[in-house]
């Protein structure tokens, strides 16, 4: 009875630390309440459209007007310019004033009258992925669509299902599945918010140990830790970050994708048992870390700068199948390496317990290890001087 | 001894250099984000993806016609660089597998394709990709695209050898237009180019930025800060540089170092002369510790100081442009990239090292980092006061 006496103590007191230190309040409930908004903002967009190109055509034929203008009217290119030879349009891409260059050779169409094979040259600027797939994937299927109209031409009196056949002996049809529109908030957004639960939650509660310790070497001792077992310190303070995150995750799942109308096809059963495991693990993991908090702010200095390989380590951008073995294994010790991946599958595929098994009952794994080393780092901490 | 301290004792700027090199190799905390935190950021980058574009990612195959022509078209999809391929029995289980994230794509034969491509019946493939996963999406997207339409050419082609067409005039029929890609700069589409050429520095100048602060703060925080500027007889410039020279010689060892992985271990495309990287480099990092002098001058506080170092370093990744371009950002927010220095140096990155430009193409991004250089000298005066009269509260 003594024992839960004291770890309500523990607990009541961690929150009002915690509601009480604007330090702490910073990192616990403004950092997560902005930065998804500032990312869904940001990449609110999705998609790449429009990117400037210019074009070089030598042939200025009918056909080929028709293809540039085919290409003009297509979501992700922009016609913004025709170039007498290609050391002008170079220069506008260096310029930036375009991104992509389309170059039609004089004899473009004399070929295809002539029954040979005619091609189009095009130039991406590299600095970013994106143009080139905007700008490869617009003429490509523009590419498709003429070569069907001219093979169409060529066989005068043939119906349209011979033309077909003859363009597509076999068919075939492409569906994007869960991101269909391959939008860059769709993949990264859920990652993010994620990323942002474990991070702001080692900031804060590396602030209050830091506190903590500091007051320490001053000589100040917080009488509720006092004369404390060190499994009720770390169930107290636990249960005061777990609940105060449980709520903050409300807000990250339900209400952010609401709002910026991102994808949230989870169902209730798998996002709660999931949120459970996931703050539940980053508690422990972040307790655990917390004990070589030397001042208040030195996690800040510290551990910021993680976030950028952290979401490298979860496997949304780089595929987990082309990381050496050494980093994928290394990536295991954080649980945002299972909390990103698992609330991908719950979030964006709508996945059901047996998907997702995996992952959380790794988090688990992690939180069983966490306590081990948190109880074993808290039991030498309070009990020198304490 | 001694004779040392009189040496240094006519130039404060020299005592605070050496009092500050004591306090740096006194806390671990330094030695941790200006040595151990680079080195283990640049070396993550470049070794997680030293592949530079992903190989081998599984994906799936549905193959429930089972013939001859479907399994040799499985083969050549399988022969594909990127692609690993996972038989599966029914779509069902593949589309499992996929919400596993054990594959990103699969390939769906149906049932009597064969006969139906013998007959002129015009059979129906099929292929699935989950872009929830971006990159090996797309890799996957392309390859099956590819296969498809290879399928289709190839019973076409054998068609019209049949007839007796030579192979320029098949392909001449089967695809009048044929679109030829140069990819300018990064022909092999490596995304480690891509990504580590800012991820590096992007992290150097957020870990440089949160060090300054940090340093010039704690000197408040732990009531030495009248100290420091006794030291420097209290001229606030000679007291600040003489603290952050240290620092800055470490950062550019850190810097060179970055690019040495870049440029020297993992070659990646350097088309200009390195010189012009060192100082685009040189001047990021003055840049990222001028930003944070600033930001200690902005707000007394060691805390919202960090705060909004950390706000503005880890948006520099982002609106740097290098992954989503800028053009798609929000119109506010491409004005804003401009106080970005990470923003001028991603230009200059793919203006020099890219594309190889002449230099005068990127004057106004070096002219932009040398402007940051004068953003401590407009708050340096407030910052004086804060030092001599603010106290750290919680």
């Amino acid at each position: 009875m003594k024992g839960l006496h004291n770890i309500i103590e523990i607990f009541v007191r961690e929150l009002h630390r915690t509601l009480f230190d604007e330090g702490v309040l910073v990192f616990f409930l403004i950092v997560p309440i902005i930065y998804p908004v500032l990312y869904s903002f940001l990449y609110g967009n999705e998609v790449v459209r429009e990117v400037p190109t210019v074009v070089v055509d030598n042939c200025n034929s009918q056909l080929s007007r028709e293809f540039l203008r085919k290409v003009d009217a297509t979501h992700d290119v922009k016609i913004v310019g025709h170039c007498a030879d290609m050391r002008e349009a170079v220069e506008l891409i260096h310029r930036r004033k375009a991104y992509g260059l389309i170059y039609i050779p004089r004899e473009f169409e004399k070929r295809i009258i002539d029954f040979q094979q005619s091609t189009i040259e095009v130039y991406s600027d590299m600095s970013g992925i994106l143009y080139y797939k905007a700008v490869y994937s617009s003429c490509t299927d523009v590419s498709l669509a003429m070569n069907k109209e001219i093979k169409a031409q060529r066989m005068p009196g043939a119906t349209e299902q011979q033309i077909s056949t003859f363009q597509y002996p076999i068919e075939y049809k492409y569906t994007p599945l869960f991101n269909t529109q391959s939008g860059f908030a769709t993949f990264m957004i859920p990652g993010i918010l994620m990323l942002v639960v474990q991070q702001t939650m080692l900031l804060g509660v590396g602030m209050l140990a830091g506190d903590e310790r500091e007051n320490r070497r001053k000589g100040i001792y917080f009488d509720y830790l006092v004369n404390k077992y060190p499994i009720e310190i770390i169930t107290g303070k636990s249960l005061a970050y777990f609940m105060f995150y449980m709520l903050m995750s409300v807000y990250l799942c339900c209400i952010v994708p609401q709002l910026f109308g991102l994808i949230h096809i989870w169902k209730w059963k798998e996002l709660l048992i999931l949120m459970i495991s996931y703050v539940a693990a980053c508690t422990f993991f972040c307790i655990t870390l917390s004990f070589a908090a030397h001042d208040r702010e030195v996690f800040i200095i510290l551990f910021i700068f993680m976030s950028v390989p952290l979401i490298f380590m979860s496997g949304i951008s780089w595929p987990t199948c082309a990381m050496p073995k050494f980093w994928r294994c290394f990536a295991w010790l954080f649980p945002s390496t299972f909390g990103v991946k698992g609330f991908l599958k719950v979030n964006n595929m709508g996945v059901s317990m047996p998907e997702v098994f995996r992952d959380i009952w790794s988090l688990w794994l992690q939180i069983a290890g966490y306590f081990t080393l948190a109880y074993i780092v808290c039991k030498r901490t309070y009990s020198k001087k304490y | 001894m001694s004779r040392y301290n009189a040496i240094i004792s006519g130039f404060p700027m020299l005592e605070v250099m050496v009092r500050e090199c004591k306090r740096l190799l006194a806390r671990p905390v330094y030695l941790c984000t200006l040595v151990f935190a680079p080195i283990f950021a640049f070396i993550f980058f470049t070794t997680l993806m030293r592949d530079g574009l992903p190989t081998e990612i599984p994906a799936g195959v549905v193959d429930e016609d089972n013939s001859a022509v479907t399994r040799k078209l499985i083969r050549t999809l399988d022969a594909f660089q990127m692609t690993k391929l996972k038989h599966f029995p029914n779509v069902v289980e593949a589309r499992n597998e996929m919400q596993r994230s054990k594959i990103h794509a699969f390939y769906v034969i149906p049932r009597y394709t064969t006969q139906k491509a013998l007959s002129s019946r015009q059979p129906n493939l099929s292929f699935y990709t989950n872009a929830t996963f971006l990159i090996p999406a797309s890799l996957e997207f392309r390859d099956m695209k590819m296969m498809s339409e290879l399928a289709s050419g190839g019973i076409g082609r054998e068609t019209l050898y049949a007839k007796g067409f030579t192979e320029k005039q098949a392909m001449g029929l089967l695809q009048p237009i044929k679109i030829e890609m140069h990819p300018i700069g990064n022909p092999l589409l490596n995304y480690s180019v891509y990504l580590c050429n800012i991820l590096l520095p992007g992290v150097l100048f957020l870990l440089i930025m949160q060090t300054t602060i940090y340093a010039i703060y704690v000197e408040m925080k732990e009531e030495t800060s009248k100290e420091w500027l006794a030291v420097a007889k209290g001229n606030i410039h000679k007291a600040l540089l003489g603290k952050l020279l240290p620092y800055i010689a470490i950062n550019i060892v850190m810097g060179l170092f970055a690019l040495v992985l870049l440029y020297g271990v993992w070659d990646f495309p350097l088309n200009c002369n390195i010189w012009n990287m060192i100082l685009a480099m040189f001047l990021l990092i003055l840049a990222a510790q001028s930003f944070g002098v600033f930001l200690c001058g902005l707000v007394p506080s060691i805390r919202w100081a960090l705060s909004l170092a950390t706000l503005l370093g880890v948006l520099s990744f982002p609106i740097s442009g290098f992954s989503f371009p800028l053009h798609a950002f929000p119109a506010a927010f491409k004005a804003l990239a401009n106080i970005f220095p990470m923003r001028h140096y991603f230009l200059i990155y793919v203006d020099q090292a890219l594309n190889g430009l002449p230099i005068y193409y990127s004057w106004v991004n070096f002219a932009a980092l040398i402007a940051f250089q004068i953003l401590p000298l407009l708050l340096i005066h407030r910052l004086h006061k804060f030092l001599l009269t603010a106290k750290y509260t919680h």
